[in-house]
Parts: C-alpha cells; structure tokens; sequence
C-alpha cells in the first residue's frame, strides 16, 4: 500500500521509543504516578507552617492562589500531552515549542530537580523510618550510621522496584501513595473534630493577618506543595491511553494536592488559633497539635504517612529521571547507551543503574560531613524546586509556540500562557533571592553551564543529534488503520490511501485553506 | 421494580456525536495528513471545538496524529468500526489447500492476517473449527494468532487483554514473549489445549515473495496429544504447502 507522499515521507516503521513497555499502564497507576511525585503527605505536614510566616491566617488563600497557578501550568502542559506521548517529560515537550536549546535548558533544569528531590525524597524516607524505628525502641536508630544504612537500602528497594518492570514499580506507588494519604486524612480528619466542629470563619477572608501583600508572598512556599505534580508526562510511552490518561492526571493531581493541602492549612491555623504567634512560629505543627489534643499516636500515623509518602516519591522520581535519561540517550544528547532498554522488563535500566547511585550517594555524603537528615532535607528540596519552576517556565512559554506550528492556536492558550510566565518569572527570581546565596548561585549556574555546554558541543560536532531531540513515541505504519498493507485476490478498497504517489492522493478540501504539505 | 430507563441525552450532546462523526468522514474523505485547520473549515466549525474534537478523537484511537503532529490519519482503532472484508482466496490458492486436506487426516484452514486480525477464509468444512471471534479477539490462544502476534515483539497484547480458557492458556506476558520468540525463530506456532483442553494446532506462515511480510497462515488441527508430539513430516507439509500458497497469495 502506498501512501500520500505528505503521509509516507513522515512514518518510520519502528517508534523511537521502542523497547519500553508501550501502553500497559492504566489511568490510576499513572495517575498515581503524578500524585506520588508531588508528595502531598509531606506538603501538607510541613508546606502550610512556611506560608503562614507570609500570609498569617489567610494562608488558605495563598494556597488557593498556588493551586490555580498550579492549574494553569497543568493545562500548559496538556496541550502537549493531549497530543504527543513522550517519555522524556517537559524536555521533550519543551523541544517540539521552542527547539532544542531551550529544550535542553529544561532538560538540564528537569534532571537537576528530580535528581535533587530523588535524594531529598530518600534521605526524608530513611530519616522517618529511622523515628519508626526509634519508637519501637530499637537503640541507636538515630545515628548517622542508621540514616546511611536505610539510604542504601530504601535506594536498592527501589532499584529493584524501577527495573523490575514499570507495572511493578506503578502498583507499588499506587499502593503506597493511597496508604499514606489514606493515613494522611485521618490524621487530619481527627485532629479536626477534636479541636471543634464549629468552623473558622476568619480564616475565610483574605485581608485577615498580614494583608494581601502577605497573601501573595505567601504563594511562593505554597507552589512548593505542587512540585512534581507532572511526573506523569515520563509515562507517555506506557500509558495505555496517554492522550486522555496524562493530561488528566497531571491535572487531578494538581486539583487533589490543592484540595489536600487546604485541608491540612485549615487545620492547622484554626488549631493555632489562640497561640500568640499563629501557626507561623511552629516547626512541628502537626505534631504539637497532636499532643495538645492528648493524641500521641497521631504522631506515629504521620511518621508511617510521610515515610511512605517519601518512599513513592523516591520511586516516582527516579522513574521520571530513568525516562528523561533514556530519552536523551536515545536522541544521541546523552551516551546512547543510557537508551537501552532491558529486553525482558523492557525500563531503561542502564539509566536507572547510572542515576541511582548518585541519589544514594550524595546523601551519604551529605550526613558524612555531618548534616542530620533533617537539616540535609530542606536544601535539598529547596534547590530541586528550582529546577522544577525553570522547567514549569519553559514549558509554559513553549505551549502556545508550539500550537502555533501545529496551526491549533487558540485564543485560550494564549491567554493562560501570558497570565503563567509572568507569575514564574516573578516566583523564580524570587526564589532565587529568597534561598541561601550560595546554592541557588550555584545551582543556577551549574544548569546554564551544563546546557550552554552541551549545547554548543553538540551544534559543533553532531547537529544531527540536536535535529533528534524532541524524540517520542510517534505514530508508527503500524498504529494508521489498514496496515501492515495487505493485498488478497484483490486490493482492499480504500482508495485515499491506495492512490499511487503520482496521482493526487487527497481530494480537493471544499473551502480549506492552501496548506504547505510538511 | 422495572429497570432504571437510560439517562436522556442532553441538550447539546446530538450535536457533538454529529460533529464527532462528521470530523472522522472528513478524516476520510480528505485523506491522511489533513490538518484540523482543514477540518475545521470543511465541517464550518469553529477552530477551538474542532481542536477539542479532534484531540478527543485521538484519545479515543479513532484518529492518530501523523509524526508532524499536524496531520491526521484513521488510527487502528478506527477499524472497529467496519466489518473487515477480506475476499475469498483465488480458485488456485483453494486448490492447493484442498489438495492438503487430501493428504492428511487433520482439519486444514487458511487464514488471513488483512487488517491485523486473524481472519479465517478457508476454513475446514469437514472439521469443527474454532468459534471466529475468538480467533480474532484472542490471537494468543490459536497458532494462528502466535504466528501473528510473533511479527510485533514490540507491540506485546496488554496483559489484561490474555484472558485464561484453560489451564494451559499461556495468560502471563513474560511467558508469551519468551514463546512467541520462539515461534518467530522456528517459524512454527504450536498450541496445545490452550482454548479447548482438547484440541490444539499447528501454524506456519504464508509470506509474500516480494518483500517476506506476514500475509497468511496456514494450520492444522488436531487432537491435543497428537499435536504435541514432534510431527516432523507433518510440517515438512504443511510448509511445503505454504510456499505454494506464497504467490497466490500476494
């Protein structure tokens, strides 16, 4: 069978991306995906005290503010998903917008971030299990030999989860993430009704605290609860119906993240009422409520509730950076060999087996100069949103480009784009200047560097390579109705796509616009 | 209690389906590679419903995006929606299947894989052969469905989509892939009792001799235990039979 030269010129007999598990996972294992990469345990324990330094007892509109903002970007995202199934997350989406060098300006963003949270998520899940273990009495389970022990071993847990097989390692997330949200809601829903059914009302006005200069200051801390709510977008390939399954979740995500870290702000202000300074002067909200209202036991509810919640996202986490990895190693960015796939569990486990180690590494290195996990958690989390808020940037900018060079530009997109990227600018340089000099300096210029580099290597040695990035799981000969091309006795009649190559393959379009064919 | 009646169809519902419906004869009419652009002003919609229609219809596989992700095509799904004609074979292709059936005491049938789908045009008359749609439905249980299931290692069926007949349904993914990688490399598919406890067949491939795809398959069926056992010159047969088939087929 011969196609239409428009058509034929494009299909490659074999996708980019094979090798993977293609479209076997269902819409609760990717959505889960999503969720466990935005850790909603951990924000709402921790996220709601740090807004409320701004925003005082309107933090609930601060957050409300971050989950629209949050909103936005996942429907900047969608426009991508809904119409390419990539692995390599917003790299590749990035690409298909803007080219290949904002894309690898992202990519190198995007690897920085989920290698940062991948160690912050490990060193936050042996450093909760550590608490369990110390309350069931186990002697010396707070040391720093402790806390390198459980690294290594949670690090090899998931190892053996990720190459296993990715419908293994999204069951476990799955599994895991709904225990730990499941934890997560009674632990709020009793600290609640035992502080009062009788609704807070002053909460509910934004002017309440520190006025509406608070308020907005207060939505920096509050995009923390969201980061890693597009881990999804890594799932393109494996998804069983990626166009309508990864925009969803990505977007539920982002809504149930909101909706829980509301939850958990109310709370916590209303339960912090009558104390002078307000929820903004706790460092263990949660855990002082708890032993106010006479709950001990809630106490241990949340160290089981954030260890799994920091053991999905560990899993999540390194998912996404194995796809991110096998993506760029497939399009010649990275060493090939990071794109292969295990031919029987059919991950990237030689991306997998580089990128763990150092996410087991860096945090034993960390405690052995002497950081407790605690203290080691926050600059890690830190600096990882930085290179999430750069990722979230570019793709924002890239969703309206890239409508434009499909001709599917609407008026919509435009719209959200233009209210996004001033917000992320705003949020980023504020980041920026808000976090320690010296690591966000760093950081920030490692990302340019690195990207600069390998940008400008690769357009000098191998600009075929760059031609690749933006690789994804395209429409292959095979997924066009009426192949593999087969005749019988007689050919089957579908005369479109039967026209020889010299004959005009498309009839005349009634009122349809001259189109260029490519 | 009678049951519940369906929910009515609201107001603006018949008008998507019309559009929907409207948008896929566009597809076709026009060709692979129109753009929505082009939908949007053959069907006179307005840009941003038919953007959204058109993404839902992609979601749905009814419609792929070609690699540029500006054109559209019928996706595979999209042939659910037709029965799938595949005419008889040619009187001399019939003759060599019959002239098989002389020689053996088995069932003989002839399948085409037109479509991607197991498709049985010259089945047995003399022998019960297995129901159609299941041949079709759940290629991992016939021969003749391995033989086709082998051409795609990448493309594996999902694992919910192995459903279990008997005992020796081979429903785990890894086991099928390690078999149908066998069935690739000796160019023989074999089941025994994995749809009926009792019956099973023997498949070998019918290529083309212009470029090798997968046309047809040509079985036998059988008695489980007899299909089991290593029937060499039996297949020397059978596959002699499939080359004559080859170009009559092509």
């Amino acid at each position: 069978m011969t196609y239409s030269p428009r058509v034929a010129d494009q299909l490659r007999g074999q996708s980019p991306m094979a090798g993977l598990d293609r479209r076997n996972l269902g819409p609760m294992q990717v959505f889960a995906q999503s969720v466990s990469g935005a850790a909603p345990a951990a924000a709402m324990a921790v996220i709601p005290a740090i807004v409320a330094a701004n925003a005082g007892s309107a933090t609930i509109w601060s957050l409300a503010i971050a989950t629209g903002l949050a909103l936005l970007v996942a429907g900047c995202i969608g426009q991508f998903t809904r119409r390419m199934a990539a692995a390599g997350s917003l790299y590749s989406l990035t690409a298909k917008g803007l080219g290949p060098g904002p894309a690898l300006l992202c990519g190198t963003g995007l690897m920085v971030g989920y290698s940062l949270l991948g160690m912050g998520s490990l060193t936050g899940a042996a450093m909760q299990t550590a608490a369990l273990l110390a309350r069931l009495g186990l002697p010396g389970s707070g040391s720093p030999a402790a806390a390198v022990v459980l690294v290594v071993l949670l690090a090899g847990l998931v190892a053996a989860c990720t190459v296993r097989g990715v419908r293994l390692s999204a069951g476990v997330v799955l599994l895991v993430e709904a225990l730990s949200i499941t934890l997560m809601l009674v632990v709020f829903g009793v600290l609640l009704v035992s502080h009062g059914i009788a609704p807070d009302t002053r909460q509910l006005s934004p002017s309440a605290g520190p006025g509406v200069g608070g308020v907005v200051a207060g939505v920096l801390p509050a995009l923390g609860a969201f980061i890693g709510f597009e881990a999804a977008a890594a799932m393109g390939v494996e998804a069983r119906r990626p166009f309508r399954t990864i925009p969803r979740a990505v977007r539920s995500t982002a809504a149930l993240t909101g909706v829980l870290s509301l939850l958990a702000a109310y709370t916590q202000v209303a339960g912090f009422a009558t104390v002078p300074d307000g929820l903004a002067g706790q460092t263990e909200p949660v855990r002082t409520l708890a032993a106010g209202e006479q709950l001990p036991w809630l106490s241990a509810l949340l160290d089981v509730g954030l260890a799994t919640s920091f053991l999905a996202c560990a899993v999540a986490t390194t998912t996404s950076l194995a796809r991110l990895l096998f993506t760029m190693g497939r399009e010649g960015v990275l060493p090939p060999v990071l794109g292969a796939a295990h031919r029987r569990f059919r991950t990237p486990h030689v991306a997998i087996a580089v990128a763990l180690p150092v996410l087991a590494v860096v945090p034993v290195l960390l405690f052995a100069t002497g950081l407790t996990p605690a203290r080691a958690l926050v600059p890690l989390l830190v600096t990882a949103a930085l290179g999430y808020l750069l990722a979230y940037l570019l793709v924002c900018l890239a969703a309206p480009v890239f409508l434009h060079r499909i001709g599917e530009l609407t008026a919509g997109a435009v719209l959200a784009t233009s209210v996004i990227v001033p917000v992320l600018l705003v949020v980023l340089a504020a980041f920026l200047s808000t976090a320690p000099v010296s690591v966000a300096a760093l950081v920030t210029v490692a990302v340019l560097l690195l990207a600069g580099a390998r940008y400008l290597w690769l357009r000098a040695r191998h600009p075929e390579r760059l031609a690749a990035v933006g690789a994804y799981d395209e429409t292959s000969a095979a997924d066009l109705l009426g192949t593999p091309p087969l005749h019988w006795t007689a050919p089957l009649r579908r005369p479109v796509a039967t026209a020889a190559p010299d004959q005009p393959a498309v009839a005349p379009e009634p009122g349809a616009a001259p189109e260029p064919d490519r | 209690m009678s049951p519940q009646p369906p929910p009515p169809v609201p107001g603006r519902q018949p008008r998507a389906v019309r559009n929907a419906l409207a948008a896929l004869a566009e597809v076709v009419s026009a060709g692979p590679g129109v753009t929505a652009s082009e939908i949007s002003a053959a069907l006179r919609l307005p840009r941003a419903t038919t953007y959204r229609l058109l993404n839902l219809l992609v979601a749905e596989e009814y419609l792929v995006r070609l690699p540029d992700l500006r054109g559209f095509a019928l996706g595979a799904r999209a042939g659910r929606l037709a029965v799938p004609v595949v005419p008889r074979p040619c009187t001399a292709a019939r003759a060599v299947v019959a002239h098989l059936r002389g020689r053996v005491r088995w069932g003989v049938h002839l399948a085409s894989y037109a479509g991607g789908q197991v498709t049985l045009v010259d089945p047995d008359p003399d022998h019960p052969r297995s129901e159609e749609h299941l041949l079709a439905r759940h290629p991992h249980v016939s021969a003749l469905g391995k033989l086709l299931l082998a051409e795609t290692p990448d493309r594996p069926p999902p694992a919910s989509e192995l459903r279990r007949f008997t005992e020796h349904t081979v429903s785990d993914p890894n086991r099928l892939a390690a078999q149908l990688a066998e069935v690739a490399g000796a160019a023989l598919a074999r089941q025994c009792g994995e749809l009926h406890l009792e019956r099973g067949c023997l498949a070998v491939p019918v290529r083309s001799p212009v470029d090798g795809t997968l046309i047809a398959g040509l079985a036998l069926s059988g008695p489980a235990h007899r299909v089991a056992e290593p029937n060499t010159d039996l297949i020397d047969l059978l596959r002699g039979h499939a080359t004559r088939l080859a170009p009559l087929l092509s």
